[in-house]
């Protein structure tokens, strides 16, 4: 799979892993704290911004595996910065871009409009809330509020990780750094392309 | 004695964290996981010689949401069996109900002193270099994420310079906490766009130094697994298990 990767698309999603583990870890930190007031439901509004690299780097690349590799990435150089979620995040990280990447591999790594990386945040966010539901016990919680736990994030998964996560490619697209990239060889308006 | 655990091999140190804190998943007494708390707790007192300074820096915001578990388990439990033990605001909490609330909240302290005693413990480089010759990573990926580990303060100073020059040319209000969360979109896409730029020339800069990305037998900086990596992961997975059939039987 690695083989028709270009070192330097790699390195790119290991330094937006970067970019973008930093502001993981801040959100887990404002998450706690919030979570000490409303509970773990504090967690679910925001949780689409954990999925957001994925879909950044998919957006550019293009390529089988760019939105689970950099979400995989991201959660290493966390552990890397040491935190107190800890080696555990590796693991979320694999689930949650396992879930961007079935929405891309589901479209066949063809179509990457706002709808698809909707789907791809939506994705991310069910798998996530599988792993959640096992891992944090969810299953002690009453059925109802599980319920508004998991729209929350979809909606967040859609929401911030899709739209916001087009809307940072495009930006970055204008630019024009991005010459080099899959990104740059289509229309920039062509929503099929 | 006092470094055995900085020098554990970090890919085992990793596996053993992980699977413990998997297994840690399907107990819902709160002994079990107040157990594995204290017994790590001990362990790392013990076999390691960390700033406890920082452990409480990084542990006080889980505290923090373990206290959120607490309430919300209690108020949406999914149980509603049990023996009334308190009623507040017409809402009755049940023993059973409480039990699961503490399970849970100490559940988030067991997982948070598991990962410190990850984090604090290993050596972030030597932990991508076992990653590669333990556990197969690509050297690709796992001389990616190196990059990207060494450019961290340059990138940090890039964010602090972006965030000076909005300020001085007073793009940014940032008079509350919350507006200074929001400016962080507008610091991210230049960011974004110098690493864009910095991944491309570090990527030729490797090439043209002859890496290829192949994996290999041997490396400059060898990482190996000891006979003592075995003997203290089954140390910290004995833990976890006596705390779970201790906990099981306390709870019963």
């Amino acid at each position: 799979m690695l083989k028709s990767w270009k070192l330097k698309e790699i390195v790119l999603m290991s330094l937006f892993g970067v970019v973008f583990g930093i502001v993981y870890l801040l959100f887990i930190h404002l998450g706690n704290i919030w979570a000490g007031l409303i509970g773990p439901i504090a967690y679910e509004w925001m949780f689409g911004i954990w999925f957001i690299v994925s879909i950044i780097c998919m957006h550019i690349i293009r390529k089988p595996g760019a939105a689970l590799i950099p979400e995989t990435m991201a959660a290493i150089i966390e552990v890397m910065l040491g935190n107190a979620v800890g080696p555990r995040l590796i693991l979320s990280g694999i689930v949650q871009g396992l879930g961007a990447e079935a929405a891309f591999a589901v479209t066949r790594y063809r179509h990457f409009n706002i709808f698809v990386f909707m789907l791809a945040g939506i994705g991310a966010a069910v798998f996530s809330f599988i792993y959640g539901y096992f891992v944090s016990g969810y299953a002690a919680l009453d059925p109802s509020f599980v319920a508004l736990m998991f729209t929350l994030r979809v909606l967040s998964g859609a929401i911030i990780a899709g739209i916001g996560g087009k809307y940072i490619g495009d930006a970055l697209l204008a630019t024009g750094s991005l010459r080099g990239y899959a990104i740059a060889r289509t229309q920039p308006r062509d929503a099929n392309a | 004695m006092r470094n055995l655990l900085h020098d554990m091999n970090p890919a085992m140190k990793f596996i053993t964290v992980t699977i413990a804190m998997l297994g840690l998943a399907f107990f819902f007494n709160p002994w079990t996981p107040l157990l594995v708390f204290i017994s790590i707790l001990l362990m790392q007192f013990v076999f390691s010689s960390i700033n406890w300074k920082l452990w409480t820096l990084y542990m006080f915001p889980f505290v923090l949401g373990a206290f959120g578990y607490l309430w919300t388990t209690i108020v949406f439990s999914a149980e509603t069996g049990g023996t009334v033990i308190w009623s507040l605001f017409g809402h009755d909490v049940t023993d059973r109900q409480l039990a699961l609330a503490l399970s849970l909240s100490f559940r988030v302290l067991a997982f948070s002193s598991l990962s410190l005693l990850f984090a604090l413990t290993t050596d972030p480089v030597k932990f991508v270099m076992s990653l590669m010759q333990q556990l197969k990573l690509s050297p690709k990926l796992a001389y990616g994420v190196l990059v990207g580990y060494q450019f961290l303060p340059v990138l940090r100073d890039e964010f602090f310079q972006i965030q000076q020059a909005h300020r001085l040319r007073g793009t940014a209000v940032e008079k509350y906490w919350w507006q200074r969360l929001l400016n962080i979109r507008r610091i991210i896409i230049p960011m974004l766009a110098g690493a864009v730029r910095k991944a491309e020339r570090s990527a030729f800069a490797m090439e043209a130094r002859g890496f290829t990305g192949e994996a290999r037998k041997e490396f400059y900086q060898p990482v190996s697994i000891k006979p003592k990596d075995f003997a203290l992961s089954a140390a910290i997975l004995l833990l976890v298990i006596l705390s779970s059939i201790t906990g099981t039987v306390l709870s019963s």
